[in-house]
């Protein structure tokens, strides 16, 4: 079964292509990153999957349906950065939101939704901060409470854009089980990820994008020298000077 | 104070103020506060376009022409921000002037040209004149300001996404374009409602300043909504006071001076987010640094220890 299928996507921002004639496929019950240099067009990719940007060209399916079909089988989350966390309101009402969606218009949650924002909450360790204003978070308790309230949505594929960012080490790992354990379950996880050196280690496939695709596939095919080269301009920085053993660690990996 | 006219003018006051003060903090948390300027100058065209077609006094045509033309005057704000290069503040002056301008030009041109004009009132819609509020322009402000906050009611869960985060809204399937126009629509409705005892001028003032005082006091969407809709309510009602006990002052002015007070005694006072209380905290901490480090040079003279 195929999660996201990305056909022949090209999107513009104006006159500029920002992801030029992209296939990408997806299979369910995996974790996948999508990794490239700034303006790579890495974000742009999976706004489009969720209909926030009009592609230019071709499509991107759903569990093998068009989006305005699969709404309620995709959560997303945004950049953390993207909302002003000065907004008067609390972490439960924020991950409350992630049901906004079942609920339809005029309707207002209920007690099955409070019930499921606070199994959500429990799972990602936020239980405490249920009636803090979201101000008062630290980076990775706000991105924590994002992800709460993509999980509450219960959607078989969860797309994420750069979910470390600003996070500290405890959160990420943190983050890192909960996607596991979701992955587990048979769900579907793409994050916008831009640490290199850490791909390998949390995700089971990998797509490297620079406006083109680079490559797409098992970590160890994808992230080789030859593809950074093409993707970076030069191999980046952290591989070359990642010492012998990063390094062969990689290439075995990508011979074997 | 408790003759009929004072009531009759205070209770339409308090309805400009309820509606306007709570439809603003979403204008307000959108960082679209601008827009209430742009709406209420947009309106004068409309109000006297629809004088001088129909010679009316009657208030609901002439807050319908307002409310279109203030609407039209957002609307192409907003196309030329999606379509153009041209940055929003811009976007905003510029076609408030156009809209305003024509206003003013067909005002003057009333006056000099329509007999029975300077009887209309219609100078009053430019720095508003409470006073001279009838029993149907109450109820057309209530009926108005009633659909505005009676919108805002059903669809609080939907204006509340959208205002904190229209890209997850839109993620979630809303149609975050078509919320847009309609919590724009419940704004502009509650800004006509004012144009007569505010005027086009200072309306603006009501959508921001109420909310801005509110959101000191709190920190919850339902609370700062409520509260700025009492403190608008309360700044009408003791501008309209204040404008009557002084001879010849001008709603308007007043009641903006009475919300503006409570805006500025807000974000003084109010417990941890004022300044009065951070204010000592925050000297404490400057004066520290200057002590600190020797190489900051001080305008004015070396730091004073104590």
């Amino acid at each position: 079964m195929i999660a996201i299928q990305v056909e022949d996507l090209t999107v513009a921002y104006g006159e500029q292509p920002v992801l030029w004639d992209i296939d990408w496929k997806v299979p369910t019950g995996v974790l996948s990153a999508i990794v490239g240099p700034n303006g790579a067009g890495k974000s742009t990719l999976i706004k489009t999957i969720v209909g926030l940007v009009r592609p230019v060209a071709g499509s991107a399916r759903i569990l093998n349906q068009p989006l305005r079909d699969a709404r309620r089988k995709i959560a997303y989350v945004p950049q953390r950065n993207s909302v002003d966390w000065d907004f008067p309101t609390t972490v439960f009402d924020v991950v409350l939101m992630g049901t906004y969606g079942e609920l339809g218009w005029f309707r207002r949650p209920g007690r099955r939704q409070r019930q499921a924002a606070w199994e959500t909450l429990r799972q990602v360790g936020m239980e405490e901060f249920a009636s803090r204003q979201i101000r008062e978070l630290s980076g990775g308790q706000q991105q924590r409470t994002f992800l709460a309230r993509a999980l509450v949505q219960q959607a078989p594929v969860l797309l994420m854009d750069e979910p470390f960012q600003g996070v500290d080490a405890v959160t990420e790992q943190a983050v890192v089980q909960i996607l596991r354990r979701l992955r587990d379950e048979g769900r579907t996880v793409v994050v916008v990820h831009h640490d290199l050196a850490t791909v390998a280690e949390y995700f089971d496939e990998v797509l490297l994008l620079n406006v083109r695709r680079i490559a797409a596939g098992p970590c160890a095919d994808v992230l080789t020298p030859e593809n950074l080269r093409q993707a970076y301009g030069r191999v980046p920085v952290l591989w070359a000077n990642a010492g012998p053993g990063k390094e062969e660690g990689v290439t075995r990996e990508a011979g074997g | 104070m408790s003759d009929p006219t004072f009531l009759l003018v205070a209770a339409g006051s308090a309805i400009l103020g309820l509606v306007s003060g709570a439809l603003g903090c979403f204008a307000i948390l959108r960082k679209q506060s601008l827009l209430g300027d742009v709406v209420s100058h947009a309106a004068l065209p409309g109000v006297m376009l629809v004088f001088l077609l129909f010679r009316t006094k009657a208030p609901f045509p002439l807050l319908l022409g307002g409310a279109a033309t203030g609407w039209l005057c957002t609307m192409t704000v907003l196309r030329i921000v999606r379509s153009t290069r041209i940055p929003p503040d811009t976007a905003l002056c510029g076609t408030m002037a156009v809209f305003f301008g024509v206003g003013i030009w067909l005002q003057t041109y009333i006056q000099h040209h329509v007999r029975d004009a300077s009887q209309a009132g219609l100078d009053r819609f430019l720095f508003g004149q409470a006073a001279t509020l009838l029993d149907r322009d109450v109820l057309w402000m209530a009926i108005l300001g009633g659909v505005a906050l009676g919108t805002m009611l059903l669809l609080w869960k939907e204006f509340k996404l959208l205002s904190f985060d229209p890209e997850f809204a839109a993620s979630l399937g809303w149609p975050v374009r078509r919320l847009d126009v309609i919590l724009m629509s419940a704004l502009v409705l509650a800004i006509v409602i004012g144009l007569q005892s505010v005027g086009v001028v200072l309306m603006s003032a009501m959508v921001v300043a109420p909310g801005a005082a509110a959101r000191q006091w709190t920190d919850r969407l339902g609370r700062m909504v409520a509260l700025a809709g009492t403190f608008g309510a309360v700044a009408g009602v003791a501008g309209t006071w204040l404008s009557e006990q002084i001879q010849r002052t001008p709603t308007g002015p007043a009641i903006v001076l009475c919300a503006t007070a409570i805006a500025v005694g807000s974000i003084l006072v109010a417990p941890r987010r004022g300044l009065l209380w951070r204010f000592p905290a925050i000297w404490r901490r400057r004066h520290r640094s200057q002590l600190n480090s020797e190489t900051t040079a001080i305008p004015g003279g070396s730091p004073q220890p104590r």
